[in-house]
C-alpha cells in the first residue's frame, strides 16, 4: 500500500519533469544556403554562410530599428543587429560543427558578416574562416541547434556550393528527413553509403561532406 | 494487520522516499541546463531529446500550428474573416503548446497536490495563470514595442527581467509550502512514533476482542475505537490536520503560484504580436495571445485535475493504513513542494548561468 502511494508520487514527479523535458518547438527558422570556400592552393579556408530568417521572427528582430523608409532596412541600417548576431552566436558554435581530416574544426571569429532584408525577411551573410588554411582529405560537418530552438534547413537549390576547390573534391549532402543512407548527392554521385565513423547522429542535423580522394 | 506491517515497510518506505528525492533532484539539475536565448528569443531549459511517442506528435502538432501561425496572420491582413481561423490555430497551438514545454502545468499541478487542493481551485488557478500569461505578453508588446517602440533587444531584457522575478517567486513559493509541509509531515512522524505503544495496545484489545463468538460486531467495535483513539493523539495533540494547514485565505493563497506562473510570457506569443504588430494588425495578435491562453489553461487545468485525482486516489489507499498512510501522505505533500522549491531554483540558477544571453 505504502508503495504504491509512493510510487504514485514517483510516477507524478517523473510526469512534471518527463513532459517537462520535452523541448520546445523551434522560435527561429532558418534556411541555410553555405558555400565551402577554397584558396589558390586548393586549401579550403572557411565557410561563407547566407541563412535567411523566418518572417516572423524577422519582423521581431527589426521591430524598433530605425529606419529611413518604412518597409525598408538598409545594410547600414542593420549593421549593429548583424553584429549582434554573429557576436552572441559564438556561444553556440555558430551552429557549425565538424571534423576535418579527423580533427575538430576550429573556427575563428567570423568575418564578413551583414544583414540584407528583402521580401520582410532577414538574411544573415557571414563567413566562418578556419583558423588555419587545410588541404581536404576530408570533411564533415552539421548546421543544426542541438537545443532545436533555432530549426535549421537546407535551401531547396543548391544549399550548398563549392568556390574554387580542386577537381577531386566530392561534396555530399545530407538533409534531416533523408537519413544517413538516402544522402542526397549533388555533382557525381560516387560517394552514397553512409560513413560508419561519421554516424547520422541528430535526426535534425543537415549533414555536409567533402572528400577529396 | 497494519502496525505488525509497519516495522517491516519502514525501511522500504525510507528508501522509496530517498528515491522519490533523488529523482526530483536530477529532473531539477536538467532544467538548470542550457537556457539561453540565441537571436533573442528565450529558448528553452531543456536539452534536446529525440522526440517519440506522444511527445513528439505533441512537439510536431506544435511545430505545425506555430508554423501556420504566420500565414494565418497575413492571411487575416489581406482578408478580415480570415481572423477566424487565425483564432482556431491560435486556441490549437495553445493546447498543444502547454502539454510541451513550459513550467506552468509542472508548477501548478506540485501546488495543487503539496496545498491539497480540490480540482475547482485547480482549474481556477490554471485559468487564471493562462489569463495572466497572456496579459503579461499584451501588456508588454503593447508598452515596449508599440508605446516606446523598444527594439527586439529592449523586449528581451525585459523579458529576462520578468523571468527572474517569475523564478524567485516559484523558489520562494516552494519555499513556504516546504516549510509548512515539512513541518507538519515531521509533527506526524513524531506523533507516530510516540503513538506506538499505544497503538499496539489498542490492536491488541481489537484482536480479543476478534475471538468473541459475535464476532462482527465486536471487531467493528474494536477499531471504531482504535481509530478515534488514532485521530485524537495524531491529528490533535502531535499536528495540525492537512485541512488546517491549507487554511483559508482563498485567493490571496492562490495569488503567488498565479503569479509565479504567469508572469512569464510565453516567446510565441512575443513574436506573434509582435509580427501582427509589423503587419499593421495587432488587434489580431492579441485576440490570438489570449485564445492561446485559452488553450494553455484546458490543458494545464487538465493536468492539474489528473493530480488532484491521483492523489485522491492515493489519500484513499492512504486511509486504510492510519498511520503510516498519513505520514505517506504527508511525504507527498512534502516531495510535491520540494519539486517546486527546487524547479524555481533550477530555472533561477539556469537563467543566471546563462544571463550573457544575446539579444537580436
Amino acid at each position: 500500500m505504502i508503495r504504491l502511494v509512493l510510487l504514485l508520487a514517483a510516477a507524478l514527479i517523473f510526469a512534471a519533469s518527463g513532459v517537462e523535458k520535452a523541448q520546445a518547438h523551434p522560435h527561429v527558422f532558418v534556411t541555410v544556403k553555405s558555400e565551402i570556400v577554397y584558396d589558390a592552393e586548393g586549401k579550403v579556408t572557411g565557410i561563407r554562410h547566407a541563412w535567411t530568417f523566418d518572417d516572423m521572427f524577422s519582423a521581431y528582430a527589426t521591430q524598433g530599428l530605425d529606419q529611413k523608409q518604412q518597409g525598408v532596412f538598409t545594410r547600414e541600417e542593420l549593421a549593429p543587429l548583424a553584429e549582434v548576431n554573429v557576436t552572441s552566436m559564438k556561444e553556440f558554435g555558430f551552429f557549425t560543427e565538424g571534423k576535418l581530416n579527423g580533427a575538430k574544426i576550429a573556427f575563428a571569429d567570423p568575418v564578413d558578416y551583414w544583414l540584407d532584408y528583402t521580401d520582410q525577411m532577414l538574411t544573415l551573410h557571414f563567413t566562418l574562416p578556419l583558423k588555419a588554411p587545410v588541404k581536404v582529405r576530408d570533411m564533415n560537418f552539421d548546421i543544426y541547434d542541438p537545443v532545436y530552438f533555432v530549426s535549421f534547413a537546407l535551401a531547396e537549390k543548391e544549399p550548398v556550393t563549392q568556390s574554387g576547390a580542386p577537381a577531386n573534391c566530392r561534396l555530399t549532402v545530407a538533409r534531416p528527413d533523408d537519413g544517413g543512407a538516402q544522402a542526397k548527392t549533388l555533382g557525381e554521385s560516387f560517394f552514397n553509403q553512409p560513413d560508419p565513423k561519421n554516424p547520422f547522429g541528430s535526426q535534425f542535423a543537415n549533414k555536409i561532406s567533402v572528400r577529396c580522394p | 494487520m497494519p502496525v505488525t506491517q509497519s516495522p517491516q515497510r519502514a525501511p522500504l518506505l525510507r528508501i522509496a522516499v530517498l528515491l522519490a528525492l533523488a529523482a526530483i533532484l536530477l529532473a531539477a539539475a536538467d532544467q538548470a541546463l542550457a537556457q539561453s536565448a540565441p537571436f533573442g528569443v528565450p529558448r528553452p531549459q531543456a536539452p534536446a531529446a529525440a522526440p517519440e511517442g506522444i511527445v513528439g506528435w505533441l512537439l510536431a502538432k506544435q511545430a505545425e500550428f506555430y508554423r501556420a501561425l504566420s500565414g494565418a496572420i497575413r492571411a487575416a491582413k489581406a482578408d478580415g474573416s480570415a481572423v477566424w481561423g487565425l483564432l482556431g490555430l491560435s486556441f490549437l497551438y495553445g493546447i498543444f503548446h502547454a502539454a510541451g514545454p513550459g513550467h506552468g502545468k509542472a508548477v501548478i499541478s506540485s501546488y495543487v497536490v503539496a496545498n491539497e487542493e480540490t480540482w475547482r481551485r485547480g482549474v481556477a488557478l490554471s485559468f487564471a495563470s493562462a489569463f495572466l500569461q497572456a496579459l503579461v505578453a499584451v501588456v508588454l508588446v503593447g508598452v515596449a514595442a508599440v508605446l516606446l517602440g523598444a527594439t527586439a533587444r529592449g523586449m528581451g531584457e525585459a523579458v529576462r527581467y520578468i523571468e527572474i522575478v517569475s523564478y524567485a517567486l516559484i523558489t520562494l513559493l516552494g519555499a513556504r509550502l516546504l516549510w509548512t509541509k515539512g513541518r507538519a509531515a515531521v509533527a506526524t512522524f513524531y506523533g507516530l512514533q510516540a503513538e506506538h505503544d499505544e497503538f499496539q495496545h489498542a490492536v491488541a484489545h481489537a484482536h480479543a476482542h476478534s475471538h468473541a463468538p459475535a464476532h462482527h460486531h465486536g471487531h467493528d467495535h474494536a477499531h471504531h475505537d482504535h481509530d478515534h483513539h488514532h485521530d485524537a493523539h495524531c491529528g490533535h495533540s502531535h499536528g495540525p490536520e492537512p485541512k488546517d494547514l491549507a487554511g483559508p485565505g482563498g485567493w490571496q493563497r492562490g495569488l503567488a503560484a498565479i503569479v509565479a506562473v504567469g508572469l512569464r510570457p510565453c516567446s510565441g506569443a512575443i513574436l506573434v504580436l509582435v509580427f501582427a504588430l509589423a503587419q499593421g494588425i495587432f488587434w489580431a495578435g492579441i485576440a490570438a495571445t489570449f485564445l492561446m491562453g485559452l488553450g494553455t489553461a484546458i490543458t494545464v487545468a487538465t493536468i492539474a485535475v489528473i493530480a488532484v485525482g491521483a492523489q485522491g486516489w492515493a489519500r484513499r489507499l492512504a486511509s486504510s493504513q492510519p498511520g503510516t498512510g498519513t505520514l505517506a501522505m504527508r511525504g507527498l505533500e512534502v516531495a510535491a513542494a520540494l519539486f517546486v522549491f527546487l524547479f524555481g531554483l533550477a530555472l533561477l540558477t539556469g537563467y543566471m548561468v546563462n544571463e550573457r544571453m544575446f539579444p537580436a
